[in-house]
């Protein structure tokens, strides 16, 4: 069992999420930057979906009943260092504090955090109030349960070579980058033709700066200056990493929590190998953005899936 | 005619049209059951709303382009009729917007009421939120614009009004759209199958409690 402590800004409990249960408004969820939350669980020898806690801003702090082995990935904390396996003895207190480069740090424990599933998942759904254990984000008091650990040592990662592997320790080096300017990867439409003849072209000609209107479900970028000619649409489904842009010219960018449907034109989407960017990038950051395509943007993905031998 | 479009890299957006019809939902209704029945391999879900369909797979079982492939060689059957049987949802009309709306439609607020519950609807999508219901096609002359900022927190088993619709909120949520009364039928329930009370072409009639 796990004790919080302190809850910290906005701690959730994730794993993969709930793809599948869009048609039922329910948002797949699942962390903001999948490849730190896997990498993290990779690191303690968990199924890269395993549940665990993902920090923003101001992680939390943990009391840990038993022994335990944790590793913290993502955002750096002052915590441990990440990309390591680091055992704790029974009583200790791991205090996350502020992450100080990137966003959100993501803390997996050997055997995962075991609370109930519900629809499939682990996760918070943060609109629904339901799963993360206790329907919201964690706080003081609360009891985390841990899983049973497979009975061997956490693996060897199986990590491709030149990947800058730090030799023996299993240890990732930062493998994305946790500070802006971001260069974020995007495929045109779907709704590119609802827009100006210019505007795809401006669009990926601007720096959009990230307003503190960001959380798990979106965020909000505004360019001076950035304006588009969109007709309107009839209320659309919508996935992660869409860019709507509103009559103001405002981009919204969908992150994991996302509404599953939404009535503003999406001009691009950011390709699932730069989610995970788009889960470090912070408020006053600037994003700029890239179009690639469909096979690109797979090539990118498998890349990334091949450090956790998918 | 359908148009197969790509959004992002795990999904594809089939768009039937562009308004808010029932002969379009049957389309998208349609081409989803067709979907869901032969199950392509790599499909994880289907998301019908109004005139578009998105398909979502995995991307390690299947190519984006054979998938999509796949999507525009699928025969798919003659449309199929909407569903007939009608859902009665009780709503007791004491909104905070109702005089608003009806003063909007110049109405009294009696025969606002008697409007809205006198004409059935059809789901069109469940989005934006858990359950939520979107509802068409609301009599023109109660279309209200959307407030002009959003609620922070808006009650489950609200029924609003935005525009040519009519909505129902399954869960506390922020939302802007004009809420004129409140049902208690329970529209969301993580533990049911399906967690949400109505689907898309499921025919609506409010009745005044």
């Amino acid at each position: 069992m796990i004790e919080v402590v302190s809850g910290g800004t906005w701690t959730t409990i994730q794993d993969r999420g709930r793809p599948g249960w869009e048609r039922y408004g329910v948002s797949p969820g699942g962390p903001a930057d999948w490849f730190s939350a896997a990498a993290a669980n990779a690191l303690v020898g968990n199924d890269p979906d395993a549940a665990l806690v993902e920090c923003t801003l101001m992680g939390p702090t943990l009391r840990f009943r038993r022994e335990a082995t944790v590793a913290l990935m993502g955002g750096e904390t002052l915590a441990i260092e990440n990309g390591i396996a680091f055992p704790l003895a029974a009583g200790a207190e791991l205090k996350i504090g502020r992450v100080r480069r990137g966003l959100r740090t993501y803390v997996a424990v050997r055997g995962g955090i075991a609370v109930p599933r519900v629809m499939g998942s682990r996760a918070l759904c943060q609109l629904g109030r339901f799963g993360g254990g206790f329907g919201r984000p964690l706080e003081v008091g609360d009891q985390l349960p841990v899983g049973k650990a497979t009975a061997q040592p956490p693996p060897p990662l199986p990590l491709p070579k030149g990947r800058g592997l730090r030799s023996g320790g299993g240890r990732f080096l930062k493998r994305l980058p946790l500070v802006g300017p971001w260069e974020v990867r995007v495929m045109a439409g779907p709704h590119t033709s609802a827009f100006g003849a210019d505007d795809f072209a401006r669009f990926l000609n601007t720096a959009f700066p990230v307003t503190p209107r960001a959380n798990r479900m979106g965020m909000r970028l505004r360019a001076p200056g950035f304006r588009v000619q969109a007709t309107e649409i009839l209320t659309t489904p919508v996935t992660q990493g869409a860019v709507q842009v509103t009559p103001s010219g405002e981009a919204i960018v969908l992150l994991a929590e996302h509404q599953t449907t939404g009535g503003y034109p999406v001009i691009a989407t950011v390709i699932s190998a730069d989610w995970p960017l788009l889960g470090q990038a912070r408020p006053g950051d600037t994003i700029h953005f890239r179009e690639v395509s469909l096979a690109e943007a797979q090539r990118a993905r498998s890349r990334l899936d091949g450090w956790f031998g998918q | 005619m359908r148009r197969i479009v790509a959004a992002g890299d795990r999904a594809l957006l089939i768009v039937f049209g562009d308004t808010m019809s029932p002969e379009t939902l049957a389309d998208v209704l349609t081409f989803e059951a067709t979907l869901r029945r032969v199950k392509p391999r790599g499909l994880i879900g289907t998301v019908p709303a109004y005139a578009s369909l998105l398909c979502t797979y995995d991307p390690g079982i299947t190519e984006g382009a054979s998938f999509q492939r796949q999507l525009q060689t699928l025969p798919v059957p003659p449309r199929r009729r909407l569903r007939r049987a009608v859902h009665e949802v009780p709503v007791r009309y004491d909104g905070p917007d109702l005089e608003r709306v009806a003063q909007h439609a110049r109405l009294s607020v009696a025969d606002a009421v008697s409007l809205h519950a006198g004409t059935e609807y059809l789901v069109y999508a469940i989005g934006f939120a858990p359950g939520f219901s979107y509802c068409g096609v609301l009599p023109e002359i109660l279309a209200t614009p959307r407030l002009p900022s959003p609620r922070t927190r808006v009650e489950p088993g609200s029924v609003g009004i935005a525009e040519r619709q009519t909505g129902i909120y399954a869960v506390a949520s922020p939302g802007g759209w004009n809420i004129i009364g409140r049902t208690d039928t329970v529209l969301f329930d993580p533990r049911r199958r399906p967690p949400a009370r109505f689907q898309p072409g499921d025919r609506l009639r409010f009745v005044p409690a």
